[in-house]
């Protein structure tokens, strides 16, 4: 990854860019409400040298970093920052204001930069590390340990700001925060990005079916047994073992997800974190938290991994069918060149002989020289359109050349009109001026219109029209299509129009497409004219 | 090789195609544009009676059974290097446009369903060229080997002295075949031996 000099122009984009939008602003209200909450409730698990073994403060704001994107990071600095003003916690002014305002601002900075190189490595990790929701799991994991060491300069050169002294003190003050912060992350970031995604999507659909039922029952008998053991060892004194709940977890996660892990990291951090709220000497407070955090830890990658690796399976369904399609198409593709080489062999003698037919019944019977007229008439048309189609299914790349737009769009209604027919469409082509020429190659330009009327048949209320004008040196082709009832789902993947603008940009042109006021929507295909045909 | 010139007169044209309708089409086609013209349907039946009756223009598919097209065409002009040969074919490419006429020396290469008025332009095209091949070939056949040589070589613009150089003789022997050659051929002249060599 380089990262290349920022120019002032580079560093005016990234502050425009990390400046908050309008629509994100009730989120950061949102924020500054739940941070305050969060870590006042943190308190209750505060100590010498750190501020709380359970911080859900930084949860919240893992919450809103991934769900909203790492580009809000300056935004959530400046909310914890006023929130902790207006706590009282940051007194400008006063001695030291400015050590408090870093030690504040600090955490959050080294979220939104963990939260963004994640996303940046994930995206191009080839890995199952690289599928949701592994990244999040990451990030969840890398942020309150990077914010901790990143702290641990900051309290060997100025202990004055937070009063501790001495490497064991820095240490236990450290591993506290971290701590503090993982168990936060980890307990509180999940349920509300499925909160957020709810909110977003609607619930997700989960009937419990037998399957669940009996995914439930063999979690809870799993952790269930795991209490008890730990229980029963702690009743006849051997300590606190985590062991058990541990195995526990990572089993729950592995066998059922990042959901059922969250579950039962839950469950267990509800009964070991009263316990510590009290005033347990400080080791076995840190022993403790340091058991739980790795339980959640290993829980929720554990669950994170399983999820990621049905996500990944999933994919690999998804890619399957479409080689299946592809494949499909493939010899659709190979049966009808065959099919066109089969008639057109026939086709040939049957249009020689319908001319010949033609011309030497001119002054025969009326009837009969209309009879022959119109076999021939039929018998070119066929020729002509088996040529056509026989061209635009095969590879040959033709050189560009002067193409009058008037046989573009003839080809385009040859191919289309059938289609529109069978799908109940009206294709209304407005004539075309004779004249009007561009520079292409013609069967690329076809398949570009071609692919832009299929979209408009497939999206709306059965009428269709392409209309051709001349602006200055410029033809638009304009193919639009009335939406009485917007819905927005096409069939098919999109890859149509893809195609169709990379055709016409290719050719100097562009390509636009606009909803009007009066229900059209527009795709106006818009090429530069060739001069005036020879 | 010696062809009957007297041949050409009937501007012959075999058409081949393994489709027996369309070869038979073609050849009545071209019948009524007043070729002489006879379809084949099997192209080794044409290769073995082909050197008693030679044409000016092949019209010939290019898939077919065993031997195809080009294949056809490598054989016969074998036989005959005065004859033209326009391809047609149901499977067009244009690897195969392009060696059609690049290695293959055809004078077209047409798609089917057949373009009338293309298939008619190219097969005159191709009776013309092969007609006026078969005339220099006649004129020049009676030129002994040496001669030949000297032809060769003067039409390519070489002098009298250049000629007795290469071919290692006196510029008065070199003197001596030229007026050989210029009476056998009837060509008055450097420039019309130049033209008859085209």
């Amino acid at each position: 990854m380089t990262l290349p000099f920022p120019t002032s122009a580079a560093i005016g984009d990234a502050l425009r860019a990390a400046s908050p939008r309008r629509d994100d602003l009730s989120w950061l209200a949102g924020y500054a409400a739940a941070f305050f909450l969060a870590h006042h409730v943190a308190a209750g698990w505060g100590g010498q040298g750190f501020y709380s073994l359970l911080y859900p403060a930084a949860g919240v704001r893992m919450a809103l970093l991934w769900s909203r994107g790492p580009r809000l990071t300056l935004a959530i600095v400046a909310t914890e920052l006023a929130v902790q003003t207006a706590a009282g916690v940051i007194a400008p002014g006063q001695s030291g204001w400015v050590s408090a305002a870093i030690g504040v601002a600090r955490p959050a900075l080294i979220y939104g930069s963990v939260a963004w190189l994640v996303r940046r490595i994930a995206a191009g990790a080839r890995s199952s590390l690289g599928v949701a929701p592994m990244p999040l799991g990451l990030a969840a994991v890398a942020a309150p340990i990077a914010a901790a060491l990143i702290a641990l300069p900051w309290s060997l050169l100025s202990p004055e700001l937070t009063g501790v002294v001495g490497l064991r003190q820095v240490c236990a003050s450290l591993t506290g925060f971290a701590l503090g912060d993982l168990l936060g992350v980890l307990l509180v970031a999940p349920p509300l990005l499925w909160a957020i995604q709810a909110v977003r999507d609607g619930p997700p659909p989960a009937p419990p079916g037998r399957r669940q039922l009996a995914a439930l029952g063999e979690a809870t008998l799993v952790l269930g047994a795991a209490i008890g053991a730990s229980a029963l060892l702690i009743r006849i004194g051997l300590g606190l073992p985590a062991t058990p709940a541990l195995l526990a977890v990572a089993w729950i996660g592995l066998r059922f997800g990042r959901t059922a892990s969250w579950w039962a990291i839950a469950i267990v951090a509800a009964i070991v974190l009263p316990q510590t709220a009290g005033d347990l000497p400080l080791a076995d407070r840190l022993a403790l938290h340091m058991s739980l955090a790795s339980i959640v830890v290993v829980g929720y990658l554990a669950g994170s991994f399983a999820d990621a690796q049905l996500r990944a399976q999933a994919d690999l369904a998804r890619r399957d069918r479409m080689l299946f399609q592809a494949e499909r198409l493939k010899t659709l593709r190979a049966m009808s060149v065959a099919v066109i080489h089969e008639i057109s062999q026939p086709l040939s003698t049957l249009a020689i002989e319908a001319k010949h037919l033609h011309e030497i019944t001119v002054s025969a019977d009326p009837e009969i020289a209309q009879t022959a007229a119109l076999i021939d008439r039929k018998a070119a048309a066929l020729s002509t359109l088996v040529r056509r189609l026989r061209r635009f299914g095969g590879r040959a790349v033709d050189e560009p050349s002067a193409l009058p737009v008037s046989l573009l769009v003839d080809t385009v209604a040859a191919l289309t009109r059938p289609e529109a027919k069978a799908a109940r469409v009206t294709l209304e082509i407005a004539p075309v001026d004779p004249d009007l020429a561009i520079l292409g190659q013609e069967i690329e330009l076809a398949q570009a219109i071609v692919n832009l009327v299929r979209n408009a048949m497939q999206a709306c209320d059965g009428h269709v029209q392409l209309t051709v004008d001349r602006h200055n040196d410029r033809v638009a082709l304009v193919v639009a299509n009335q939406c009485h009832n917007r819905k927005s789902a096409q069939p098919g993947m999109g890859v149509g129009a893809l195609v169709a603008r990379a055709i016409v940009e290719a050719h100097g042109g562009t390509l636009e497409r606009a909803t009007h006021d009066d229900g059209f929507v527009r795709a106006t295909l818009s090429l530069p004219l060739a001069g005036a045909l020879a | 090789m010696n062809l009957p010139a007297s041949h050409a007169d009937g501007a012959g044209v075999y058409i081949i195609d393994d489709d027996r309708d369309l070869g038979a089409a073609v050849a009545r086609l071209l019948g009524r544009h007043g070729h002489v013209a006879e379809p084949f349907l099997d192209p080794a039946l044409l290769l073995s009676v082909y050197a008693e009756a030679p044409a000016n223009c092949i019209v010939t598919d290019i898939m077919m059974g065993d031997l195809d097209g080009f294949g056809f065409a490598d054989r016969v002009r074998m036989i005959d290097p005065a004859v033209a040969i326009v391809f047609m074919t149901a499977w067009p490419t244009t690897a195969n446009a392009v060696d059609s006429v690049r290695r293959y020396g055809g004078l077209d290469y047409l798609e089917k369903p057949l373009d009338e008025p293309r298939l008619l332009a190219a097969v005159a095209e191709g009776v013309a060229w092969s007609q006026q091949q078969r005339a220099v070939r006649a004129r020049t056949a009676g030129l002994s080997t040496r001669e030949r040589q000297v032809f060769d070589l003067l039409v390519q613009g070489h002098s009298n002295k250049a000629v007795a150089g290469h071919l290692a003789l006196s510029p008065k022997t070199v003197e001596d075949h030229r007026a050989a050659i210029v009476a056998k051929t009837g060509a008055n002249g450097l420039a019309q031996l130049i033209a008859l060599a085209r």
